[in-house]
């Protein structure tokens, strides 16, 4: 059946105009690997023998220990989250007195959240697009004297200019937080990421390639800012109830998902080589296809394979969101990278009103395509099929549309 | 002056082989976790709001008898979401005897907490002393259920009412309990339940937040982050403060077990009772406000002139034993840091507060202990009092 659906020949097969779905089943962005069963509960009987369930138990020091030294960093400290790892990490890092934070606008669409939890104003800058990631040039311009902090975000294929930005932020005297939670596996020119500027944060959640169900860490060489860190996601207690500093809250991560992250972890180069093989077949299948473009990993270093992002070029015939509306119908759960960019978000919290050109156009150009462990190389095949079919009938595609005003939800 | 030798805290061996801890710590049986955790990776869905998180919070809804439960990563996370959704500001009135976290949540949000004392027998926030804390920054009240005991809602929401302030509680101690018919989560705006390891209920982490405010509900989902559980509404910010499938399948068994769980309580706060109500100086907090209690904390106030050791003492003897006896709450949210600022406004307003953070201790009850526990945690209390004129002077000689 499935066979047959994915092959469309006209257009009232697309399921948006009342043909069946390719997939039956969703086909995601998110990663969702499983580990070996019995390598998690192998990791869950060492905290189910001694009752340990949280608290800075066995399982999340030894995730922790495993973690440092992965990233060759000196400290981890984990979190029920990679949200309030960040909150936690930018009350930690921002300079005393000051309010603002650097952060781009073509990011994670919590990022302005998790700055205001942190009772942070995000100050957003733009990003150079072919890296799509922020860079010490489009930084520096937003440095002024009310200055706290600078979120270097990494984009999700590939790293941003770690040693531009980390310049830069030594030059001006501001502390640097990477936000790498796309980029556990990624290094630069300069080494493997997790021990760079101040502190950088990476997320554990199923979508992610380190699947922890949910869960972040935060990597520093900074013990201070490490004892701190974790101090803060534990009440602030220093032994059973003596709290020794400000700010603190519950952020702890629980040992069944250390058990999960340590499972994964294990398995973690199996993973890889089984993204760098659906990355191949992308990359083959959508070489034959015009108006669409691959973003590319940069296979010099160590990297993911992961998230699979393309551009639309020019020749496209459809717009992005058109494009996503018909993927999406499919049962194919490809989403804008990203939209609305923050800065065009509603705040009410306050946050620098900006009117940033290149990452308006950028927003309106990328697509996050299926990866991840519910993705195999037939169904990617299916996936450019249709691709090279929207292509082929674009025009009709896209006047179809506009008669049945189907709603871009 | 009679003599015994017969302490850890002397030389003795302890008489227990392994520390003994205050929390709760029930847990399904291996084969249970293993079957659970089974289905979770056969589904494939580990979180963002799955179907076991759904299940929990119908199940919850139904037990609870509230129209809305939705369950969180934490409790401390969920009163920050609570009184970010209810848009409080200014200033919020809440109990110093409480968990630090009730206070730090506000800290979170931006708002300024305000210490109420509590009352003398039952500890819970004494109404009586609210209106003097009141000024025009005042929007809310976090009420708090302590120890399986419930702070009288009712009246707090009367009061609340006239005073046109807004109530929530904490109720991270007080699952399952009831005020004569009504289960607690029906009270006030919102309330929020812990399901930490150490609670009668355990997610290892976790929480839940209940409302019958529609709206209110509505946002609390967008405030977590649901991923199709309705449709998002406007809020200030969101945050990530969901409940994994993993902490939902034990959630799921915990809540299949509380009725057992909760008896195994009873039992043994009964037993702790029966013995420790022979012994001076030491009493026993029982449930106030309740019809029926989680029995999930034995708290007891030391009278060191009366029992002969002070609380402290009491607690170094017990933990020579491997009884992780606990100061219970210490030292006083408002003597805490981050508070200290506003100490001075608290001199001579919260005298029973004081009173309580200097001779309230926790006694272990829960899965790791069994009635021959009790038995010999009763004696090495009883034990203490006989001999604490020898002990006194062993701390004497100790502190020199």
């Amino acid at each position: 059946m499935s066979e047959k659906n994915a092959r469309k020949k006209q257009i009232s097969d697309l399921t948006c105009f009342g043909g069946s779905q390719i997939f039956t089943e969703p086909k995601s962005t998110s990663n969702l690997v499983q580990p070996d069963f019995d390598s998690f509960l192998h990791y869950s009987k060492q905290f189910f023998d001694q009752h340990r369930y949280t608290n800075n138990g066995p399982l999340v020091k030894l995730l922790e220990k495993r973690l440092a030294e992965f990233h060759n960093a000196k400290f981890c400290i984990t979190f029920c989250s990679g949200f309030w790892g960040l909150v936690l990490a930018m009350t930690s890092l921002a300079l005393k007195g000051k309010v603002e934070i650097i952060m781009p606008s073509l990011t994670y669409r919590r990022m302005a959240d998790v700055a205001a939890w942190a009772g942070l104003k995000p100050r957003f800058c733009e990003v150079e697009p072919n890296s799509l990631s922020m860079t010490a040039e489009t930084v520096e311009p937003c440095i002024n004297n009310e200055t706290a902090l600078i979120l270097a975000v990494h984009p999700i294929v590939n790293c941003c200019d770690i040693e531009g930005i980390v310049s830069l932020g030594v030059e001006h005297s501001i502390p640097v937080l990477f936000d790498s939670v796309e980029s556990v596996y990624e290094s630069s020119s300069i080494g493997k990421v997790g021990k760079f500027g101040n502190a950088e944060c990476f997320s554990m959640h199923a979508s992610k390639l380190l699947n922890g169900f949910e869960g972040g860490y935060v990597t520093t060489n900074n013990e201070e800012l490490a004892h701190r860190l974790a101090l803060l996601r534990g009440f602030s207690f220093e032994g059973q109830d003596n709290c020794v500093i400000p700010g603190g809250l519950n952020a702890k991560l629980n040992e069944i998902h250390a058990a999960m992250a340590l499972a994964n972890l294990d398995e973690i180069d199996l993973q890889i080589a089984n993204n760098r093989k659906r990355y191949r077949w992308y990359q083959a299948g959508l070489s034959g296809i015009s108006g669409i473009r691959l973003l590319e990993f940069d296979e010099s270093c160590s990297t993911s394979y992961k998230n699979i992002v393309v551009e639309f070029l020019d020749d496209w015939p459809l717009k992005r969101d058109e494009t996503v509306l018909v993927l999406n119908a499919e049962n194919i759960l490809a989403r804008a990278y990203y939209y609305p960019p923050l800065h065009h978000k509603n705040m009410s919290y306050p946050h620098i009103p900006v009117s940033l050109k290149t990452t308006d156009f950028l927003s309106c150009r990328f697509m996050l395509l299926p990866c991840g462990d519910f993705v195999s190389c037939g169904d990617i095949d299916k996936i450019i099929q249709l691709l090279g079919f929207i292509y082929s009938h674009g025009f009709e595609i896209a006047n179809c549309i506009a008669e049945t005003a189907v709603k871009i939800s | 002056m009679t003599k015994n030798n017969d302490f850890a805290l002397l030389g003795r061996a302890a008489a227990f082989a392994k520390p003994l801890p205050v929390g709760q710590l029930y847990f399904p049986s291996w084969d249970r976790y293993e079957a659970a955790m089974r289905g979770v990776f056969e589904r494939r869905y580990y979180t963002n709001q799955g179907p076991l998180v759904q299940q929990l919070e119908e199940r919850l809804q139904g037990y609870l008898g509230v129209k809305h439960a939705i369950c969180v990563t934490n409790a401390t996370i969920g009163l920050m979401m609570a009184a970010e959704a209810l848009e409080l500001s200014g200033k919020v009135l809440l109990p110093s005897f409480t968990f630090i976290a009730s206070a730090q949540s506000l800290s979170w949000t931006g708002i300024e907490p305000v210490f109420c004392d509590v009352d003398p027998l039952t500890h819970q926030i004494d109404i009586d002393k609210l209106d003097a804390l009141i000024d025009e920054h005042v929007t809310g009240i976090m009420g708090v259920n302590l120890w399986g005991s419930a702070c009288d809602p009712v009246a707090l929401e009367k009061y609340a009412q006239t005073r046109g302030l807004k109530l929530y509680f904490d109720s991270a101690h007080a699952f399952g309990c009831v005020v004569d018919k009504t289960k607690i989560a029906n009270f006030g705006s919102i309330e929020v339940f812990s399901f930490h390891a150490t609670k009668v209920l355990s997610a290892t982490e976790g929480g839940c937040l209940c409302t019958n405010d529609e709206m209110l509900a509505a946002r609390l989902r967008n405030i977590r982050s649901s991923y199709g559980a309705g449709k998002p509404v406007p809020v200030v910010k969101t945050s990530n403060g969901r409940m994994s499938e993993a902490q939902a399948a034990v959630a799921l068994m915990s809540l299949d077990d509380f009725p057992q769980n909760q008896q195994k309580n009873e039992t043994l706060f009964r037993l702790y009772e029966e013995r420790l109500k022979h012994i001076p100086g030491i009493k026993l907090v029982k449930p106030a406000g309740v019809t029926f209690s989680n029995y999930q904390y034995v708290v007891c106030e030391i009278d060191k002139n009366i029992f002969g050791l002070s609380r402290d003492s009491l607690i170094t003897v017990l933990k020579a034993e491997n009884v992780n006896a606990r100061r219970y709450f210490y030292p006083g949210t408002h003597r805490s840091i981050g508070y200290l600022n506003s100490l001075p406004d608290y001199n001579d307003y919260l005298p029973v507060t004081e009173h309580l953070c200097a001779t309230c201790l926790q006694l272990p009850v829960g899965a790791m202990v069994d009635s021959n526990d009790v038995d010999v945690i009763c004696e090495i209390i009883e034990k203490s009092y006989r001999y604490s004129q020898q002990l006194k002077s062993f701390f004497a000689g100790h502190d020199k």
